[in-house]
């Protein structure tokens, strides 16, 4: 335990001297905060109706106005965080253990295998994400267990074929030969072996992925196929934006800066995070 | 090549085989039977029982995957529900905006990317390299429908400098109306294609062909020009294709954003009816559309760099 988290403090101290990997921290860093402590933070109740303040331009008792229903604009952006979270990271960390999985078995197993899962990925791939998104929410109906579910079936392959390709490279290496040679189990092999030197590229990946599940929830929360009203979420707010463009045109603001500077952060973060955990991959910059 | 193309192109036919029977075991999977579904509880008993019997749903559902596999064959994909028109006739109507909307997005993007990328590497670690990169890095950081809300909001509502809504009439009127959605589909690209344009253009510029061009005196101009950004722009082809699926993604909320026709703009219009024949059909179209793409932009590289025919 101490000493990975020691290595996590290695981490954390090479991503902060970077100063885009500083700047990512800290976006991501207050996203997670104000979401963790959303229900305290926010200055209103962010459903909590309020018809005589209704379409109020930003003020200092409203700073990002209120809509048209008179609630609170900045209330339902710090909570819209907590919502954006609340998918993005089960999305992620189910699409990362599945990938990674499944990818781990494709590279290491028999070729038939190899090849069947290698299929899987790209028919999974070849669904353009929102298409696919939009099918699936039209047959089951929308809601923020789709959402997550969507968003995690269309990242699969990601994972999958970067681990994939990483066991490729490992299989033949002394030390997994040596393990094999002393009859390791392929569960002990993937496990205990494999496992630690994949990690931390999938790890890299999953960092970069959260902003465009970020994006993919708002979008289809936009459409009105995502969360449901009146949960507030930043997607939900563009709409409700978009549709008094004229009316209330901060909501659109209020909606769509998080999602910038979500995207923002989570990219500064994972490019970061990459040059920190592998400085070979290091080559477009 | 031959061979890598007959490979390539049987892949493509093998993942859409399995991507269209997954969806079709996908649709009958769905609780409560699609008669119901499609037609709203108002249906009669003779439309349902016409409407069974016209989509086969009495027979079992092997015997429908290969009437469905036989109606796709000769470019059948059902009946609108409401309309009655054919389904195939309905996305094709619709496709011609999206392309060109997705075309316009990416001849600005790519022309800016590869030329900011180009100089950016001719030049590197020069104050216009590090703005570049700069740019780069915050233009990918902007979902296409965010960018989409807020030129709309600005150069729409507030500036009113372009349209808002709609297609456009004429040639001009077309184009007009083309500049905010091409711009926010684009924007995100033109990042990502600088920095990989950057990316390969010092590599090739490391590369011997490139320092003999150098020893013979040629103009560093030229070097750059003619002999280096030809095998740089190499990925620049391959992500294109891949990315196909990624700007049909852009397309549908950028229709919707700026009420254009489209795929995407079909696409949500049934969904909200739940017209799923046309549902159906747009997203297989669009697979399709995605799958043959990436196979083309797969070929392209083959042709143009021999070495990626052997890798898988």
């Amino acid at each position: 335990m101490s000493k990975s988290r020691s290595e996590l403090s290695i981490i954390l101290r090479g991503v902060a001297k970077d100063p885009l990997g500083l700047i990512g921290l800290i976006i991501v860093g207050t996203i997670v905060v104000s979401a963790i402590f959303a229900a305290w933070i926010v200055p209103y109740d962010p459903i909590g109706m309020n018809i005589p303040d209704r379409m109020q331009g930003p003020s200092w008792s409203h700073w990002l106005g209120t809509d048209n229903l008179g609630r609170d604009t900045l209330s339902r952006v710090i909570m819209g965080g907590q919502v954006a979270l609340k998918v993005a990271l089960p999305a992620v960390f189910g699409a990362m253990a599945i990938g990674l999985t499944l990818g781990m078995v494709a590279g290491y197993g028999p070729k038939w295998l190899d090849n069947l899962l290698m299929l899987f990925f790209d028919t999974l791939r070849s669904f353009p994400t929102v298409m696919f998104a939009l099918a699936v929410v039209a047959l089951v109906g929308p809601s923020l267990q789709t959402v997550v579910l969507v968003v995690m079936a269309t990242s699969i392959p990601t994972y999958g074929r970067v681990a994939r390709t990483q066991t490729l490279t490992l299989r033949n290496s002394e030390f997994i030969l040596a393990e094999r040679a002393m009859g390791a189990s392929m569960v002990r092999i993937l496990g205990v072996h494999m496992l630690p030197n994949i990690i931390g590229v999938l790890g890299v990946l999953a960092a970069m992925d959260v902003p465009t599940v970020i994006a993919l929830e708002a979008g289809l929360s936009f459409l009105g196929l995502g969360v449901k009203p009146p949960t507030p979420s930043w997607g939900a707010l563009l709409k409700d934006g978009y549709a008094l463009i004229r009316q209330t045109p901060w909501l659109v603001v209020g909606g769509g800066l998080p999602i910038i500077l979500a995207t923002l952060g989570f990219t500064f973060l994972g490019e970061s995070l990459r040059d920190v955990v592998d400085p070979k991959l290091r080559k477009n910059r | 090549m031959f061979i890598y193309t007959v490979k390539r192109f049987a892949l493509a036919a093998l993942i859409l085989i399995v991507a269209v029977t997954a969806m079709f075991l996908m649709i009958r999977a769905v609780p409560g039977d699609p008669v119901s579904i499609m037609l709203g509880p108002r249906a009669t008993p003779e439309l349902k029982a016409s409407l069974i019997a016209q989509m086969a749903l009495d027979q079992p559902i092997w015997k429908q995957l290969l009437i469905y596999y036989g109606g796709l064959l000769r470019g059948d994909l059902g009946i609108d529900v409401f309309s009655g028109r054919s389904v195939v006739e309905i996305v094709f109507q619709q496709l011609p905006y999206t392309l060109e909307m997705i075309t316009l997005s990416v001849v600005w993007s790519a022309t800016l990317g590869i030329a900011l990328g180009a100089y950016a590497a001719a030049n590197p670690n020069t104050m216009i390299d590090r703005v570049a990169a700069a740019i780069s890095v915050s233009f990918v950081a902007a979902p296409a429908f965010v960018v989409a809300l807020l030129a709309l909001l600005i150069f729409a509502v507030q500036l009113q400098w372009f349209p808002a809504i709609g297609a456009g009439e004429g040639f001009w009127g077309r184009l007009n109306h083309l500049v905010l959605p091409s711009f926010a589909i684009g924007l995100s690209w033109v990042g990502y294609i600088a920095r990989l344009v950057r990316a390969s253009m010092l590599e090739v510029l490391g590369e011997g062909h490139i320092r003999t061009a150098r020893a013979f005196g040629i103009s560093e101009r030229r070097i750059i020009m003619i002999y280096a950004l030809r095998i740089a722009i190499l990925p620049v082809v391959t992500v294109i294709g891949v990315g196909m699926g990624f700007l049909l993604s852009s397309a549908v909320f950028t229709e919707i954003v700026f009420a254009r026709p489209g795929i995407g703009k079909l696409v949500i219009d049934s969904i909200t009816t739940r017209n799923y024949p046309v549902v159906m059909g747009t997203v297989l179209v669009s697979t399709g559309l995605f799958v043959f793409s990436t196979a083309i932009a797969d070929l392209l590289n083959a042709l143009l760099d021999p070495r990626a025919r052997s890798a898988k």
